[in-house]
């Protein structure tokens, strides 16, 4: 378990003042879909650009980020594990990637205190009772979080990057395990891809998961 | 010979980066700056922008310069497994690939460079490139410590650009490591949460191999 993050999260209001309205702007531009200023440089299409300058404020959003996609994991594999459909070594790969996405859940639930945002409610369409169903969602899950815990980190103050940092190996490892097993190739290319927020949150609204 | 800062430091960029931070001349800066954007844009195939002028410094030059000896490390072990031809099925193909990965590592991070990089050193990895299980226990080893040297240093890093390298980077060594777990039987995961490693350990680690002559 890496240092408790304190992160001086619930001073939100502290954190707003640091968060210049600049950053609002920014945002704003980017859900327009218009070309986007960061760090005073013109950038066009790219995926990943640390919009605004870290802070507290903005930490606090990722880390929700990342406990709605720790949720999803946990609970996707707490029911394939109870659902009865795996055995062998896909059942070893569910039990113990279970107990590491809780205990996820469990580390950035008491980083963010009572800003954590609450479970939401999820429909996994079958997939966590059909081994071979099971097997293609858990790859998708964690080559999603990869990308996502990688898109995030340079937006994320350098303190609270470790955290992130002893997560995000270990999702790599997930994704490795169970592509391994599916006789997949475990690491696709020699540089992981980084996806943004919303390419993130786009993919998890088309698995139709959170309902 | 042991391992130390000296031996790595052919070229003294590492311990000159020990003084490192922030008084860079301005003419200095821009040096580097340009440097590092044209190494960058030997990133761009990973979806990292090639960022120009993005902000270079010796703290930055140092982790690169860390993470190239780690890799040419590595790329070295794997590309002279490969050779030897003692390697069959599954383990062939493992180190196969992951040479490929870690010579593009090597690659980029040279590109990044430019000049400043450190020069590879020798090696001699004590017959365990030529035994199927003294390589893949070795493998284990190395990917393993890959991964808690890129978290330790991720953090540490100021510019943007070189962070999204390092983290595209750190997650494919993760892979690797589970990978050879997973052909070895030992957990691929085992743990909730990887611990980083500093510099000094990290160090300390590749000394006791002797694989760096």
């Amino acid at each position: 378990m890496p240092e408790p993050l304190t992160l001086e999260l619930i001073d939100q209001d502290a954190a707003l003042a640091e968060d210049p309205t600049r950053a609002d702007v920014l945002r704003r531009a980017v859900a327009g879909g218009g070309t986007i200023l960061a760090g005073g440089l013109l950038i066009g299409g790219l995926p990943q650009i640390a919009l605004g300058r870290p802070s507290a404020r903005q930490d606090g959003r990722i880390l929700n980020f990342a406990l709605l996609l720790e949720y999803l994991e946990s609970e996707f594999y707490v029911r394939a594990v109870a659902g009865g459909a795996l055995s062998g070594a896909l059942l070893a790969f569910a039990t113990t990637v279970r107990d590491h996405e809780l205990a996820h859940v469990a580390y950035l639930q008491q980083a963010l205190g009572n800003d954590a945002v609450t479970k939401p409610a999820f429909d996994f369409k079958g997939t966590t009772t059909d081994a071979a169903a099971f097997t293609a969602t858990a790859i998708v899950l964690e080559d999603t979080g990869v990308a996502a815990y990688n898109g995030q980190g340079p937006r994320l103050r350098r303190k609270t990057l470790p955290a992130a940092a002893s997560v995000v190996s270990v999702e790599a490892r997930h994704a490795a395990w169970i592509r391994h097993l599916a006789g997949k190739r475990p690491a696709p290319a020699p540089f992981d891809p980084a996806k943004s927020r919303k390419q993130v949150t786009d993919a998890v609204a088309a698995t139709g998961f959170i309902a | 010979m042991t391992l130390d800062l000296e031996t790595l430091d052919a070229d003294g960029a590492l311990r000159e980066t020990a003084a490192a931070a922030s008084g860079d001349t301005r003419a200095g800066f821009l040096a580097k700056a340009g440097l590092l954007g044209g190494g960058l844009a030997g990133l761009a195939a990973l979806g990292t922008p090639a960022i120009a002028g993005a902000a270079t410094r010796k703290g930055d030059i140092a982790i690169l310069n860390f993470a190239l000896t780690l890799e040419y490390l590595e790329a070295a072990f794997y590309t002279q497994a490969e050779r030897k031809g003692a390697l069959r099925g599954e383990l062939r193909s493992f180190a196969i690939v992951v040479g490929g990965h870690e010579r593009a590592h090597v690659k980029a991070l040279k590109a990044a460079l430019g000049r400043r990089a450190v020069a590879r050193p020798a090696f001699d990895f004590q017959g365990t490139t030529e035994d199927p299980a003294r390589f893949a226990a070795t493998a284990e080893a190395l990917e393993d410590t890959g991964v808690s040297a890129y978290a330790g240093q991720a953090p540490k890093v100021h510019d943007d650009a070189i962070l999204r390298a390092a983290l595209a980077i750190h997650t494919v060594e993760a892979r690797h490591a589970s990978w050879i777990r997973d052909f070895n039987g030992t957990a691929p995961a085992p743990e909730a949460f990887d611990k980083p490693r500093t510099k000094q350990q990290v160090l300390a680690i590749v000394a006791a191999t002797g694989f760096v002559v």
